[in-house]
């Protein structure tokens, strides 16, 4: 199944993170990371952090606003949800598959 | 230490990006470093980001300096430096590790369990914002492992699943931390209060999804399950208001969740209860009164079905919940001091203290697993005063053990001791494990309570 994300990379890990991060919202670099380990208990690093940001700005799926201080918060944009929203459809489809094999039960 | 020099090298490794990246990233990653945690992992991820950035098509459009850069070998002379940054890193670190057992100020002044997972979380220091946190892995009690340290404030509660750490820190306020990777802990939210209250004590509901923080006339009731964003529910108010200072920290979920219970009254000598089975409209359900006397520790039996308390003179009262709205006192059990020993071995009377040195005792309450038994730990100690004015501790901890019904009555009692270094001593959820702070060092000591027959 080849799309959008496959010239990106690592997508699964940082850049599917951070879209997620964003969904609720525009947030800046600081506000991503301890959002993200919050709902998934990954602990991102700034370079890490940048490196994605920068790959996701220039894909145009998220756009910097102004900074405030010395903080520039990020917004997701309408190329970048339909992005997540393919994504995250394959990885149910994922799920349902290796539910559905590995005998795991629904639910619980 | 190793946090200035991971500090420093981070903030070169911007430095390293390629001016593009720098010109458009810089001041933001600045800020970002400026409040996250850096640690060795932060110094690693960044050189890798860099030596990622340079090899970007993006960032090399100068390429007439790019062209010379390369020629000049500057790119590898720059893979070697980070190698050689992160191996010297990795020897500071190393060497920043083996002075963990430092002293602090207070030595342990507070200790935190996760019941499911094994951690122990230690701070040395009494201040508030001085406090140094140590994570520890406590799989095997007999030999724990440190997993990290981090200036956190004074520990007082793990999330049941054990991947957020709740202190106060800050100037008195409540802070989450997330140890979902207890090797790097990371401030994920803080808790707000309208007017600065002086925050009293932490508790989470056994699911993990309500953090009640209790300030001296008032408990906020937060709704944690997403600890990035927690939301208030509720603010119960203390049936009297403003605790005495000398009151513990004690507040308690019952196991079922259903009843928040709190040390209260003006001389510390009463139990709340809130029904809080609805957390957004709690309410008061009951006022237990016990003896005259102000309680330092509380606990619910595993059952939910008792609730046993142990006083600054050592009475241990024991309240039947069989009707939670209708408590009763089940149990007194008054005459335990002259049997918790001075390190001595004499018998002393705790209304008559031996010597001005000797400390009021500390105490821990808790139930086994299995119900059927109540353990209270009384810690005793006797400072002396060598020579050269150094202070050394000789200190007891003396373990009663009471068989108890269902109602409360008592049907079977034991005793044990150990002679400790330790004090403040902390009975760990399950109820055998005995933790004591060492004073004046980040040094905890663990023993275990032989099982009762």
């Amino acid at each position: 199944m080849h799309g959008k994300f496959d010239d990106l990379g690592r997508f699964a890990d940082p850049s599917l993170l951070i879209l997620t991060s964003l969904a609720d919202g525009p947030k800046h670099g600081y506000a991503i990371m301890t959002d993200v380990t919050a709902f998934s208990g990954v602990g991102m690093e700034p370079g890490t952090l940048y490196g994605a940001l920068s790959r996701l700005e220039r894909r145009g799926w998220v756009r910097p606003l102004e900074t405030e201080e010395r903080r520039r918060p990020y917004q997701i944009t309408a190329a970048g949800e339909a992005v997540l929203a393919e994504q995250v459809s394959t990885m149910q489809e994922i799920v349902r598959v290796a539910r559905l094999r590995t005998g795991m039960a629904w639910g619980s | 230490m190793r946090q200035t020099l991971a500090d420093w090298l981070s903030r070169q490794l911007v430095a390293f990006h390629p001016r593009g990246w720098r010109e458009r990233y810089r001041e933001e990653m600045l800020d970002v470093l400026d409040q996250h945690q850096v640690s060795m992992w932060t110094v690693l991820d960044l050189a890798g980001s860099a030596l990622t950035a340079h090899a970007d098509p993006a960032y090399r459009m100068a390429g007439f300096s790019m062209a010379r850069l390369r020629r000049a070998a500057v790119i590898p002379a720059v893979i070697l430096a980070s190698l050689v940054l992160v191996l010297g890193s990795l020897v500071a670190f190393a060497a920043w590790q083996e002075r963990w057992h430092l002293s602090g100020e207070g030595g342990v002044g507070a200790v935190a369990f996760a019941p499911g997972r094994h951690l122990l979380v230690s701070a040395v220091g009494s201040a508030h914002q001085d406090s140094m946190d140590t994570v520890w892995d406590i799989t095997n009690p007999a030999r724990p492992r440190q997993l990290s340290a981090f200036q956190g404030g004074e520990p007082t509660v793990l999330s049941p699943d054990g991947r957020v750490l709740a202190t106060v820190s800050f100037g008195g306020q409540a802070v989450l931390w997330s140890l979902a990777d207890p090797r790097r802990p990371a401030r994920i939210a803080v808790l707000p209060t309208d007017d600065g209250a002086q925050l009293w004590g932490e508790a989470y509901s056994p699911d993990g999804g309500i953090l009640a923080v209790a300030y001296t006339d008032r408990i906020y009731l937060w709704n944690v399950a997403s600890p990035a964003r927690p939301r208030l529910l509720r603010t119960p108010v203390m049936p009297i208001t403003a605790l005495p200072a000398y009151a513990p920290q004690e507040l308690a979920f019952s196991p079922d969740g259903r009843i928040l219970a709190m040390v209260t009254g003006t001389g510390a000598n009463q139990v709340t209860l809130w029904n809080v089975a609805d957390p957004a409209r709690a309410a008061r359900l009951a006022t237990l009164t016990g003896p005259n006397d102000a309680l330092q520790a509380i606990a619910f039996s595993p059952g939910g079905n008792l609730l046993a308390g142990v006083t600054y003179h050592g009475i241990v009262p024991v309240f039947s919940l069989a009707d939670p709205a209708r408590p009763v006192l089940a149990t007194t059990i008054s005459d335990i001091m002259p049997d918790a020993l001075w390190p001595d071995g004499l018998l002393q009377h705790p209304y008559a203290p031996p010597c001005p040195s000797c400390g009021p005792a500390a105490y821990a309450v808790g139930f086994t697993p299995d119900g059927l038994s109540l353990n209270v730990v009384v810690e005793r100690q006797e400072s002396s005063v060598s020579g050269d004015a150094a202070i050394t501790n000789d200190s007891r901890d003396t373990v009663f053990t009471w068989n108890l019904t269902g109602s409360g009555a008592i049907t079977g009692f034991s005793i044990a001791f150990r002679d400790i270094v330790g004090d403040w001593p902390t009975l760990a959820p399950d109820g055998r494990t005995v933790v004591d702070g060492a004073p004046h060092s980040n040094t905890v000591y663990l023993w275990t309570l032989p099982r009762s027959g």
